[in-house]
């Protein structure tokens, strides 16, 4: 396989379309090439940002709802010909449409909601994994927050100042899946701890399996082994995210909203 | 003239074609469709969008596209692919009606054109350029998108909902080499606009 055959199966290889053979052979270019191998990571990395990160825009609620009255509207003609059937087939659909559309609603958006468990972990790992220092160093919450005036189009609210358990080590611009955020980066002993604050618009929130922790409804889950919690307050997302016991995370983000 | 029928898009087992109806949508066709298609809503919306640039457009494009698939449900074969069929008629009622009514936007057909071959192979070795490429953010990737031409997006968006070459060669009406030539010139283009975002 040559350099033009190895760039033209790369298309079918991301989208596992290559037989075994070929696959075989492809990796066997890629592994000797450097220019091939560059144009697959460019490849694979354009086709990531696609995937994962252009915003997704969903269909709004009255758009579904008119599309499921089309469906349930037989058309007149019909209607003329078979009354009764069709009048069967209308309830029917009036009772079974907003169920089908529900339920493929919430896989939907629990798709979406997993998309951001994941976004919130890349983003986590880009802040752990820096080489360059925090933005801005920590002498406490007054300090850092003032340092996003005029780099936010928000004012990252942060109920939790760090303690001597969890101090605040320092903060840094970063992104939340399509958006600026504000990263308020904490310690738990060796565990990094990454608070992200953003605005929360547009975004797929999980009305689902909740739990109260301080006075929010949190949604926990868990990631390539991270534990990653999502909720809103004071009209911004949060997203918490660390590698440490899950309990203790959970019992760090009660710190962050505390009970009315 | 709106087509609305699929040809050129054979089944996985290469059966024979079976109708739900004879040319025109019988009762169970359009409800098996419309149930169906309703599975597809965000991913028409979502070309919609990136066609029309306006959500009322993008709203009124959908549900023309659903109430024409209704219609036409006896002439959907089962077997093919639902999703590729719906795309086919939003991108018909597109270019017959809405790109007609607009200014033809964009950058002329450059991104068409296979201009900066050179400069891309600059760009495929340059690790800061990959790194930024990595980080770009989804605002900026949605204003390079909208900057391509209305094909190259479409064939993009395309490429994200997962068809095959052969179902996109279906929805764009054109051989499948043209989809591969033109995929490949697309993602370039938009390779290049995220390059100059990122500098």
């Amino acid at each position: 396989m040559d350099c033009r055959d190895a760039r033209a199966a790369l298309p079918d290889a991301h989208r596992r379309r290559l037989d075994a053979a070929h696959g075989a052979e492809l990796s066997a270019h890629l592994a000797g090439c450097p220019d091939c191998a560059h144009a697959d990571a460019v490849e694979r990395a354009l086709t990531d940002a696609l995937t994962h990160r252009l915003p997704t825009r969903p269909a709004s609620a009255a758009l579904r709802e008119r599309l499921a009255r089309t469906a349930a509207t037989p058309p007149p003609r019909v209607w003329r010909r078979a009354l009764v059937p069709l009048a069967t087939a209308a309830l029917a659909l009036a009772v079974t449409v907003p169920a089908v559309v529900y339920e493929r609603g919430v896989a939907a958006r629990a798709t979406r909601t997993a998309g951001m468990v994941s976004e919130a972990v890349a983003d986590h790992l880009r802040v752990v994994q820096a080489q360059r220092p925090l933005e801005v160093e920590s002498g406490g919450v007054h300090q850092v927050r003032p340092w996003f005036e005029g780099r936010l189009d928000f004012s990252p609210v942060v109920p939790f100042a760090g303690d001597a358990t969890v101090p605040l080590r320092g903060g840094a611009l970063a992104y939340f899946v399509d958006r600026k955020a504000a990263a308020f980066v904490y310690a738990l002993r060796l565990h990094t701890v990454t608070l992200f604050v953003f605005r929360p618009d547009g975004l797929p929130w999980p009305t689902r399996d909740l739990q109260r922790v301080g006075g929010h409804d949190v949604y926990p889950a868990s990631s390539r082994g991270f534990t990653v919690l999502l909720w809103q307050a004071n009209g911004l997302g949060y997203a918490l995210v660390s590698d440490a016991d899950p309990r203790e995370v959970l019992e760090i983000a009660a710190r962050f909203s505390p009970a009315a | 003239m709106e087509r609305l029928d699929f040809g050129g898009v054979t089944n996985a087992e290469g059966e024979t074609r079976r109708c739900y109806g004879a040319g025109m949508a019988d009762g169970s066709s359009r409800e098996v469709v419309g149930r169906e298609a309703l599975a597809y809503i965000d991913a028409l919306y979502r070309l919609a969008r990136y066609l029309t640039r306006r959500d009322a457009d993008a709203e009124d494009l959908v549900q023309e596209t659903y109430a024409r698939a209704l219609a036409a449900a006896g002439r959907f074969t089962p077997g093919t692919n639902l999703k590729a069929w719906l795309f086919r008629i939003l991108r018909n009622r597109f270019v017959s009606e809405y790109r007609r009514r607009r200014a033809t936007p964009l950058v002329d057909a450059a991104d068409l054109v296979e201009t900066a071959a050179a400069h891309d192979e600059e760009w495929l070795r340059d690790d800061v350029e990959l790194d930024r490429l990595r980080k770009v953010v989804g605002a900026e990737i949605e204003a390079a998108l909208l900057t391509l031409t209305e094909d190259a997006r479409t064939v993009i968006l395309l490429d994200i909902e997962e068809l095959s070459e052969a179902d996109m060669a279906a929805v764009l009406d054109c051989p499948v080499g043209t989809v591969k030539s033109r995929l490949a010139r697309a993602r370039a283009a938009l390779r290049r606009k995220l390059r100059d975002y990122a500098r």
